[in-house]
């Protein structure tokens, strides 16, 4: 410990000038970052992700390829086989740079990516109030929704880069293997859908982990909450509306199923089209995603609190 | 800067419940310490201070910033930029290291970036925490976490210190240079320090100023000196030679021994119209040599317990 006078002597003055609050919300998501980079387990489940993008990816590859290279048979043990028939199993992917395409590469990434916010959240945020870093933040010249910006500017970084943006590079795949500059000019409006998936998905999600995170704090309950929302539901309402044959609107109880909707509905998909049928309405499915980030407003706004930060 | 805060009928609520009542205060810049016991209305004042909770009536001005209105108002985000605050409770974030803890601090505060690295540097090494810049703040003793919060409130250079019970879980020798530390930020480096304990030793040894709340009111406010010194019937008289005739006749004469420090040592309270003089009269009535006689202020401890079973 410092005791002696020359130590003290070192203390220096800093002039300068101090930015906007805005800036604390950026410092806080790189931060934010930073820290999930941090975990083997972030990494691990990032492997998992990029495993589901190399099978999109490949996978665009392999049907632009194999029409060209091969014809339309191929002959195996004398017997001639059409070429169709080996990549039958990659049909219902709809790996054809449609909007379908990018669809089912977010919907296939949900499953790591709800697994993957479980960790952000507990580790970005529930760490906050578990171990008391709250007073930390809102010590300091920023409001509350600052601190819930940043955070979820963090939260949405991890998303995107689950999401967004290996969807943007299968675009651009797509756009290469096909003609290119046709392929760009007619399907921008397929760019703008991937983007306002990616922002729905950052808002809502974010914004859900943060206030699932400030409820439960640690890692294995936010676990089994997010798994509760978004597979037992998903299965519940699976079984009412295929099973039960009920109405198509006990589908909204399914959060990812409605992120999906939304999706389909910035990317421009016929609503008939998407499956399994039946669905709910896209307004539907756009309203209850509305409440959720509403309701988690709210609730964020009563739970981060001054009385947190002193005695 | 002439006065560190104002405050004018100062009352807050929570319900029923009047938490600080009519608080009515002005502090020159210099070290303050907030003494009180647990539910005496520290906590509240401080939040008020920082404009995290507005008063329900009254008004008051930090630093010229006037205090009220919603905790993230443009005005209370410049009040805060003027604090430095250091939480009792841990408050730190796990995972990050010294260096980047108190450089994410600096940016919450508004630093640009670069200035923020260079400034968590400086301050680290002034806390003698440079070896440990790189080590993650979880692995920190209890004296590094002290001083790394000590670094993320001072990492701005602000003109205000806000120190919530800085030396807990400190052990004596941290406890001791922790304070000296603190001491030094206000005599040598013209901080303003607010320092909220139940140690009275703290208080002591770094404040000038003391503010004493119980009961959601402020009982006791003046320099240290004042305060102690305010009794004028304590002294301190050493002797030599058969200490008990002595002892006898002061007692008999209504001087109240409040202590015994040794063989002929006593600490004693004289009646209202004694004279220096009787000692020495006693004394040698006694066959004894009076070899010190001072004055011997009422200490902090005292005024304190006084003041809040008053």
């Amino acid at each position: 410990m410092p005791a002696q006078t020359d130590t003290l002597l070192r203390y220096r003055p800093w002039r300068g000038t101090l930015h906007g609050p805005g800036w604390a919300a950026l410092a806080m998501a790189r931060t934010s970052v930073r820290l999930m980079a941090r975990r083997r387990l972030y990494w691990g489940l990032f492997a998992l992700v990029l495993l589901v993008f190399f099978f999109f990816f490949y996978g665009q590859y392999l049907l632009a390829w194999i029409p060209g290279q091969l014809g339309d048979t191929v002959t195996v043990a004398s017997v001639k086989v059409p070429v169709a028939n080996f990549t039958k199993f990659l049909d219902r992917l709809n790996l054809n740079g449609s909007a379908h395409t990018f669809g089912n590469f977010v919907w296939f990434e949900g499953y790591v990516v709800v697994i993957l916010l479980a960790l952000a959240g507990s580790v970005l945020v529930g760490n906050d109030f578990h171990h008391g870093s709250l007073p930390f933040y809102l010590a300091k010249p920023i409001g509350r929704w600052h601190y819930v910006l940043g955070k979820c500017l963090g939260i949405g970084a991890v998303i995107n880069l689950a999401t967004t943006i290996p969807a943007i590079i299968l675009w651009v795949e797509a756009g290469l293997l096909a003609d290119w500059q046709t392929y760009y000019v007619n399907n921008l409006n397929l760019l703008a859908g991937i983007l306002g998936y990616g922002l729905v998905l950052t808002v809502c999600l974010s914004l859900l982990v943060v206030a699932t995170a400030v409820w439960v704090r640690q890692t294995v309950p936010m676990v089994m909450v997010w798994m509760g929302v978004f597979v037992l539901l998903r299965l519940l309402a699976g079984w009412v509306v295929d099973g039960l044959r009920a109405d198509p609107e006990w589908r909204l109880i399914d959060l990812w199923n409605n992120l999906y909707l939304v999706g389909m509905w910035c990317l421009q998909v016929d609503p008939a089209e998407v499956r399994p049928q039946p669905q709910p309405a896209y307004w539907q499915a756009a309203a209850v995603v509305g409440g959720v980030c509403v309701g988690c407003c709210l609730y964020l706004r009563r739970r981060v609190q001054a009385v947190e930060i002193i005695g | 800067m002439s006065v560190l805060l104002e405050l004018d009928g100062l009352t807050r609520t929570f319900g029923a419940f009047t938490a600080l009542h009519d608080i009515t205060l002005s502090l020159p810049p210099g070290r303050v310490g907030l003494l009180g016991p647990n539910g005496a209305g520290k906590s509240t004042l401080l939040k008020i201070l920082m404009g995290l909770i507005p008063p329900t009536s009254g008004r008051g001005r930090v630093l010229d910033q006037e205090l009220g209105g919603d905790r993230d108002s443009a005005g209370n985000w410049r009040l805060r930029r003027l604090i430095g605050f250091m939480p009792e409770a841990d408050a730190l974030v796990p995972g990050l290291t010294g260096v980047e803890y108190v450089t994410l601090a600096g940016e919450l505060y508004g630093m640009p970036r670069r200035e923020a690295q260079r400034r968590a540097h400086e301050v680290l090494s002034f806390l003698e925490l440079d070896e440990a810049r790189y080590r993650r703040v979880e692995e920190y003793s209890a004296g590094m976490k002290q001083r790394a919060k000590l670094a993320q409130a001072i990492v701005h250079d602000p003109p205000v210190l806000l120190l919530d019970e800085p030396t807990s879980g400190l052990d004596p020798a941290g406890r001791d240079a922790m304070l000296r530390l603190v001491k030094s930020l206000g005599a040598d480096h013209g901080k303003s320090v607010i320092l909220s304990t139940h140690l009275l030793a703290d208080v002591e040894a770094v404040c000038e100023r003391v503010v004493i709340v119980a009961g959601g009111r402020v009982l006791r406010v003046g320099t240290v000196a004042e305060l102690c010194g305010r009794r004028e019937d304590r002294y301190r008289v050493r002797i030599d030679g058969d200490p008990a005739g002595f002892r006898d006749d002061l007692v008999t004469e209504g001087v109240q021994v409040l202590g015994e420090f040794g063989p002929g040592e006593w600490r004693v309270s004289v009646p209202s119209g004694w004279t220096n003089l009787a000692f020495f009269k006693l004394a040698e009535v006694n066959g004894v040599v009076v070899r010190s006689l001072t004055r011997d202020d009422e200490t902090l401890e005292e005024l304190f317990l006084r003041t809040v079973s008053a």
